[in-house]
Order: C-alpha cells, then structure tokens, then sequence
C-alpha cells in the first residue's frame, strides 16, 4: 500500500467525504432528537393512518412501526440513509479507477514508480476507511445523543448495527468498484452501480406486495438491509451478513484484479 | 546498451490499428527524435513502454527489462511528460510537486533550478493556470528527479519560444550528464535542433530510423536567381535534381533543388550574369514530407487521447516547421 496515495486520494476527496459525513451526523442527530417528539404511540398511530403500500416504500416491513427500530428504520435508515451513503459510496467508489483514466490523471500516476497492484490496494484501502467513517458518521451521533433523548442501543447493537452498516456499504460501493475497473469514464460505473441500487429496491417493493417477485431476494442487496431488526435486539439472518461479506470481498477483489490487467490511457 | 528497444511492437484498439510492427532502438546517452504526424501511433507506442498499454504483440524493453504493466521499478528510472497534460484541476503545482515526491523518496534534485528557469509560480492552483504553465508544471514533475531516461511527448506544446528554448537547454544537460531523451514530436524544427536520431511513423508503422544528419543531407533547397538578362526555364530543367523550375518574371526563375544537384545547379549559373542569388535550405519538414507522399494505408491508426484526431491523410505543413 502507498501511503502517499492513501494520502492523496483522500485529500482529493475532502470536500465530498466532509459534507457527506456532516450531512450523516446531522440527519441522524435530528433523528435522534425527534424521536421523543413523534415516537412511541403517537408514531404508531400516525403510522397506521398510512396506507400499507406508502410504508413498504419506506422499508418498514420486518418491524413493528411503533418500535424505536421501526422508527429509525422507517423515518431513517430503511431508505433516506440507504440514499444517502450509497451516493457516497457509489461516487467515492465508481471514480477510484476509471475516474482517473476518464481525466487523464491516471497516466501521471503510473508514470510513477508505484505499481498497480499497490495502487488498486491502496483505492480500495482508501475506500474500506471512508465506509468505516461513514458508518461512525451514522451511528456514532445515535449513540453518543441517543440517552438525552430516552434512546438507549446498547454497545452490542450498536456495534452489530456498525458493522452490518459498513458491509452494506463495502457491498454496494464493491459492486461500483469493480465496474470502476472496467470502464474509462467515472459516468458510467457511478450510473450503472446507482441503477443497480433502484432495480434493487424496486424488487425489494414489489416482493412486499406480490410472492411472485421474491425470487430475486436471495441476492436482492436492499431487501437484507434491517436495521430495526438490530436496533430492536432481533438477530439478522446469517446470510444477510454472507451476502454482504462475499459480494463486498469480491467484487473488490475482482476490481483490484482488473484493474492490474487492463489498458489504462 | 540501448535504452529503449521494442521489437515487433503492435498495439490494436478492438480491429482497429494503433501501431503495428514497430521495432526500434534507441541508444543510451542519446537524444532520439520520434517523428510523425497527429495520430501516427506515437503516443500508443510510448504508452506501450511506459506499461500503461499491453501490446497486442511484440515486447519492448527499456533500460535493459521488460516492460510489464506492473513496472514500478523500472519507472523509478524513467521520467515521462504527457503529451496532453492532465493534472488535478483544484490542487496547487506545490502540491503536485510534493505527491511526486512522495512517490519518489523525496524532491527532485532538479525542482527548484527546474522551477526558476521555467518561471513556475507552483502557489496557483492548477485550473488557474495556463495551457503553457501547465505544460511547464508537467515538465517539471517528469523532469525534477533527473532520470536516467526522459520520455518526452511533444513537450514544448503550448509553451513561448522562450520557454521551449529552456526546454532544449535542459535536454541538452541531461544529455552531457549521460541521460537518454526519447522525444515525440511533430515539430520538426525541435527534432532538428535537439535529435540526433529520428524515427518516423507514418499510420502506425516505422517507416525510417536514421541519423538526423543523414536526413538532412537529402534535404530539398528552394532557390531563387535574378539574372541580368532574361532566361528561359529550361536552363535549369534539364539538369538532373531540379525540379519545379518555375519563371517568376523574364529575369528570375525559381526551382527545387535536391539534396547534391545544388553543385551542378551552381556550375550552370556560372555562365550567366547573376544579379542576385536567394537558397533557402529546405528544412526537415520537406524530407518528412517525403516519406508521406504516395497512397496512404487503408487502414490508418486509431487516434488516442493525447493523439489529436487528425489522421496521416490530413497531414498538413506549417510555416514554423509542425505537421
């Protein structure tokens, strides 16, 4: 790994990684503020008044509503969250290779003595951290306000819900990574990862409503997202964890494998 | 030892040719001038040595490996400057100048004399810059850590004369301090002035290795004579080497004069009263032009960024000596 890319690569990237992250410990602060404000019964009730299909939207399915895990999975992290860091990730990601061909950058790089196996190593390391950041930026404010405000996570489901955060995000942001390594424009991997995202959600919607699209949730990335489960004490399915840790490993891996064989200029 | 070697050397873009069966050699401690119009495949082939491109076929070896698209190593001997610049538009020269060194071990021993004689302010932001202060920050970052071989591609592009001129200047120092300058251009009067070998490349192929000398020596001379009295031209088309006799007016003629028929030419006018006498000495454009006359391959090579997207068919001649 080359520190002084690690370096470089998040210089660059400083204006995106600090509004996204200010963006994240505010969203969840105000959430977290809010809570006391419209949960419990009177969200419950607010909630059934709701028609069911506005609330799969949102991703409350697998929780009760009234619940602070139905809460924040609901008003937060079922959907705006989602939003939010996979825009991180898919930009962060999608321009980490073919960014850098697209603009020209890559062919300074390469002039210097560095090769390409540390360079991928150190992309991938450089966006391994900024998930992990992202993660902090999201849960850290839930934990760290949550008591002034009666919610009380726990250190196991915050840490279970760090970590289940971080894989999503290696997962999506792998999937961008890897097409990353194959195109020559950062357009391109950023748009194909992001439609991706919406194909998945949108099967996630409709597999709520109909048995006949739930074929496509064994490796539907967003239908495994509950984070209400966690944040309710529940336990999610080993292989919603599998299905993060393998698809995030190795569309990594793959990306990094790539990107060592192919023309770059 | 060659510094630079390909044999075979192939580059193709999907069916499309970039260069095909390229083999050179470029000795070490040398200048080599790799000539050819916009698209030819110059930028192709220095990417083929530099490993950014897998050739299709061939190899290439540069200061004595070969070149694998892993090299990292072997480009801590090399120093290469961009055709067409690209550098991170919102970062200042200082901190571009620092990243290198970050990957180099530390600063170049050339960056502050490379800095002042190029007159680069490096507190600007890139995208505050100029075309030719970028052009003069790419030099400098290819050229500071003084490498044993400097990859050079159309290095003076954008810059004033004056800078070119420092740019020539460093080559030549590098060149005493026994560093090898591979240099692409299609200026041919920067060829002539700092290469001692030229390779041309016409629709992706190595049409001609040889001596600049050499090259000049065949040279085309445009000569134009005031006689006192009024001369037909077939007093100067019979001769063999002469052509284009043209009669500017019933006292002067003009002609094309190849490479030796400049004696005979001369021994002729010696039985006539010469008034005035003007031999404009074709430069290395005229020889280049040569190697591009005739019918051009169906098949012409791929531009590629870097590479402008006028084909070998377009080549068109300018005052100051580019194609």
């Amino acid at each position: 790994m080359s520190w002084t890319l690690l370096r470089g690569t998040l210089h660059q990237r400083r204006a995106s990684i600090f509004w996204f992250c200010i963006g994240l410990v505010l969203y969840s602060w105000l959430m977290t503020w809010f809570y006391p404000k419209i949960g419990g019964g009177r969200y419950a009730e607010m909630i059934q008044s709701l028609p069911p299909e506005v609330l799969v939207i949102f991703g409350g399915t697998e929780v009760p509503f009234a619940s602070l895990g139905g809460y924040f999975q609901t008003e937060y992290l079922g959907l705006m969250w989602m939003i939010i860091v996979a825009a991180a990730v898919v930009l962060f990601a999608g321009r980490a290779f073919s960014g850098e061909v697209g603009a020209g950058t890559m062919e300074l790089l390469l002039a210097q003595p560095i090769s390409r196996l540390q360079l991928a190593l150190t992309r991938v390391a450089a966006f391994v951290g900024y998930t992990v950041v992202l993660s902090a930026a999201s849960f850290v404010p839930i934990q760290a306000f949550g008591p002034a405000y009666g919610i009380e996570l726990g250190a196991k489901t915050f840490w279970t819900l760090f970590a289940f955060g971080t894989l999503f995000m290696l997962a999506v942001g792998g999937l961008a990574m890897l097409l990353s390594a194959v195109f020559r424009d950062s357009g391109r991997p950023s748009g194909i990862a992001a439609g991706l995202l919406v194909v998945f959600w949108i099967a996630d919607l409709v597999s709520s409503v109909s048995k006949a699209a739930r074929f496509f949730d064994p490796i539907n990335l967003v239908s495994y997202w509950q984070p209400g489960k966690i944040i309710n004490g529940e336990s999610i399915s080993p292989r919603a964890w599998w299905i993060y840790g393998l698809v995030g490993a190795l569309s990594l891996a793959a990306a990094v494998v790539l990107f060592r064989r192919r023309d770059v200029a | 030892m060659d510094a630079i070697s390909t044999r075979g050397l192939s580059k193709y873009y999907g069916k499309t040719r970039g260069v095909e069966d390229v083999s050179l050699s470029v000795p070490g401690g040398a200048v080599y001038g790799f000539l050819g119009p916009n698209g030819s495949g110059k930028t192709t082939t220095i990417r083929c040595l530099l490993g950014m491109l897998r050739p299709t076929a061939g190899e290439a070896t540069v200061l004595g490996h070969q070149v694998t698209l892993d090299g990292a190593e072997l480009r801590r001997r090399v120093g290469y400057v961009a055709g067409e610049v690209h550098l991170y538009e919102r970062e200042t020269g200082r901190w571009h100048l620092d990243y290198v060194a970050g990957f180099r071990g530390g600063r170049g021993t050339l960056t502050d004399d490379l800095v002042e004689r190029f007159d680069f302010d490096p507190s600007k932001r890139v995208k505050e810059l100029s075309k030719g202060n970028k052009q003069k920050l790419a030099l400098i970052l290819g050229m500071a850590h003084d490498p044993e071989l400097l990859i050079l591609d159309e290095p003076t592009s954008g810059l004033d004369p004056l800078n070119q001129e420092a740019v020539y200047g460093v080559i030549d120092e590098r060149i005493a301090a026994g560093r090898t300058v591979f240099l692409s251009s299609h200026v041919l009067s920067e060829v002539e002035r700092v290469c001692e070998r030229v390779g041309i490349v016409r629709s992706g192929h190595l049409v001609a290795e040889e001596n600049v000398r050499d090259l000049l020596g065949k040279r085309l001379r445009q000569v134009e004579v005031r006689f006192a009295e009024t001369v037909a031209p077939s007093f100067l088309a019979d001769l063999p080497g002469v052509d284009s006799v043209t009669a500017l007016s019933e006292v002067v003629l003009a002609a094309r004069v190849k490479g030796g028929a400049i004696d005979m030419v001369l021994k002729r006018l010696a039985g006539r009263a010469v008034t005035d006498i003007t031999i404009e000495q074709a430069g290395l454009e005229d020889v280049f032009l040569e190697f591009y006359r005739g019918d051009e391959p169906a098949n012409p090579p791929a531009p590629v960024a870097g590479e402008g997207s006028e084909g070998p068919g377009s080549v068109t001649s300018h005052r100051g000596g580019a194609l």
